[in-house]
């Protein structure tokens, strides 16, 4: 009898880690253009006819937080700072320790708050060793893009850009928000979102790499690079 | 049956005990901190960071370990030396990695509990972050921070000495940093013979008490006592040196009217701090008189107080020049407390 009752509680304990899996992940996908990204080999052009290879392509992602069931919910992610990093792929994997159904919002900060540019030296993704920290002129970079172009009149015709700053009119953290129009959605497995590279050139500023190749601290450059890459994001499948 | 329930109690009983004095054992000696009287409330934040005896000590071992830097040459304490209240010792700039000069002269480290904003044009805004600037400066000690936790990771003593002083052996860059602030915040200087007449301990001969007359009419509107600086940016009329081109405050903010604003340096201990100001281009006292009576170029972000230079008779600059001798804190420079650890616990014999 005792043995049975054992069973039972193991199988329950069982039936709810497996039900517990039943995660939703969000994939995050980085482009150049209609191109996948590869980092290195691969030449790319803006639309400025630029050519250009990507080095380190890095941002953070803060909040982040999704309006589901119809939007009577709101889930949010366990983790408060994520950094991703292209060479990384765990990092462009994340996992919610929730499955989600009938989304109708994705939303995070592109950045880093205010607050924690100011309280010192911060523990796991936001430790200063990740190489997302300003040492001379206290701050986060919260998007990181570098790479080479002929195009570039900088030693060794690099370009990077390092987008940060906190203070007032040089905070360059970009709230995104990415809406989901399609109706119902019974479970979701996987959301795909594509981060597209070119969007860092073009929008609301042109920034040729002739012109601009190196953004190393806060100020104009660095919010004009934040206005136009806060539309780089789009969701492209739900499943 | 009921000895074995009798055995599992008593079992229960001696484990929680046990843990009891494990916790116990594990627990750091609080490190007080005290205020000198008529000081303000410090900025150091002791809720987020509390001193502790491990932790101050755990503090003083990195601040003098060589292997913070790429080739485990240079230590924070290579730079800023006791004798020198903390500054490297006559010597505009600091030597760095590879044969490499630092840019500015290194500031004294003392008071830094009531400094919010840390180097010459105050860019780091957290006594907490500081420690990181120095360390991965290609032109001071050049290393990265993945390597130097990798080092001390490694470290047995300094896998003991982290768990003393935070509970756990986790080592990461918050607590390193921590550990650096708890020595770093109580390196305070309050007894040179000028905080001792002060106190109404000792008094000032003729030539010192004229000279502090002379100094709170001339100089204290900035180098405002008892910090002797206001810890705010002002350009006294340095001209730029092109060789450098440190803009001072402006590169910081982006704003022109910024431009060649350093911090108020602190006047404790300044007989033995020299060379004088941001790149140390003043050697002695009376280089720093020069400048402020006759040399200073006066432009249009020159701080207000100068913008007709700063007068003052040879009789003056001899009556504060011995004033501002009396801030020279002896205890400060040679408390054991603040020295090397091997030196101050044991005597170690050098085999050459």
């Amino acid at each position: 009898m005792r043995k049975n009752v054992t069973l039972c509680m193991l199988f329950s304990l069982l039936y709810f880690i497996a039900s517990a899996q039943n995660n939703t992940v969000i994939k995050l996908v980085h482009k150049v253009g209609d191109k996948t990204l590869k980092l290195h080999t691969e030449t790319y052009f803006n639309q400025f006819n630029e050519p250009f290879t990507v080095h380190k392509f890095k941002y953070y992602i803060t909040g982040l937080q999704i309006e589901y069931e119809n939007g009577k919910k709101k889930y949010t992610f366990e983790k408060p700072y994520h950094l991703v990093a292209e060479e990384d792929s765990t990092t462009k994997m994340i996992t919610l320790n929730k499955p989600l159904k009938n989304i109708t919002t994705i939303s995070f900060l592109l950045g880093v708050d205010s607050l924690r540019n100011v309280s010192g030296a911060q523990t796991d993704d936001l430790d200063p060793m990740k190489g997302m920290f300003w040492t001379w002129n206290t701050g986060y970079i919260y998007a990181k893009l570098e790479g080479q172009s002929d195009s570039s009149h900088a030693a060794a015709h690099y370009f990077s850009y390092h987008v940060g700053g906190y203070k007032f009119n040089e905070n360059a953290a970009r709230k995104i928000v990415l809406k989901i129009d399609e109706k119902s959605q019974p479970s979701i497995n996987e959301i795909t979102i594509e981060a597209d590279i070119l969007k860092w050139f073009a929008g609301a500023n042109e920034i040729k790499i002739s012109n601009a190749a190196v953004c190393h601290q806060p100020g104009a450059l660095a919010m004009m690079l934040a206005d136009n890459y806060k539309n780089m994001f789009t969701i492209t499948a739900i499943r | 049956m009921k000895q074995t329930k009798v055995f599992l109690i008593l079992l229960c009983m001696v484990c929680a005990g046990v843990a009891f004095i494990t916790i116990e054992k594990h627990k750091p000696t609080p490190l007080k901190f005290i205020i000198p009287k008529g000081w303000t409330k410090p900025a150091f934040d002791f809720k987020r960071n509390p001193l502790t005896q491990e932790g101050f000590e755990l503090g003083k071992k990195l601040f003098y370990d060589e292997r913070l830097s790429k080739d485990s040459t240079i230590s924070c304490a290579s730079c800023h030396q006791q004798f020198s209240a903390f500054a490297t010792f006559d010597h505009p700039f600091s030597h760095g990695y590879n044969n490499s000069f630092t840019t500015r002269n290194a500031p004294a480290l003392q008071n830094l509990a009531w400094q919010k904003e840390f180097m010459w044009d105050c860019g780091i805004n957290h006594l907490e972050v500081q420690p990181i600037t120095p360390i991965v400066a290609e032109n001071e000690m050049a290393e990265t921070l993945e390597n130097v936790i990798l080092k001390l990771k490694r470290d047995t003593a300094y896998v003991r000495m982290f768990k003393a002083a935070f509970g756990d052996a986790t080592i990461n860059t918050q607590r390193m940093n921590k550990a650096l602030n708890q020595f770093m915040v109580m390196l305070v200087s309050s007894n040179s013979k000028y905080d001792r007449v002060m106190r109404g301990e000792d008094t000032f001969n003729l030539p010192q008490r004229l000279g502090y007359e002379i100094f709170k009419q001339k100089c204290a509107s900035c180098h405002k006592e008892p910090f002797f600086t206001d810890f705010s940016y002002r350009n006294n009329g340095m001209p730029l040196d092109v060789t450098i081109n440190d803009i001072g405050r402006m590169r910081i903010t982006g704003n022109k009217n910024d431009s060649l604003k350093f911090k108020v340096p602190s006047l404790r201990n300044v007989d033995i701090t020299y060379p004088y100001g941001h790149d140390g281009r003043f050697f002695t006292l009376d280089n720093v008189f020069e400048h402020y009576r006759k040399n200073m170029q006066p432009i249009h972000t020159t701080d207000s107080l100068l913008k007709n230079k700063l007068y003052l008779s040879n009789f003056q600059i001899g009556q504060v020049t011995a004033f501002l001798f009396t801030l020279t804190d002896s205890t400060f420079l040679k408390n054991p407390m603040f020295a090397a650890p091997a030196y101050s616990k044991q005597t170690i014999l050098h085999q050459h």
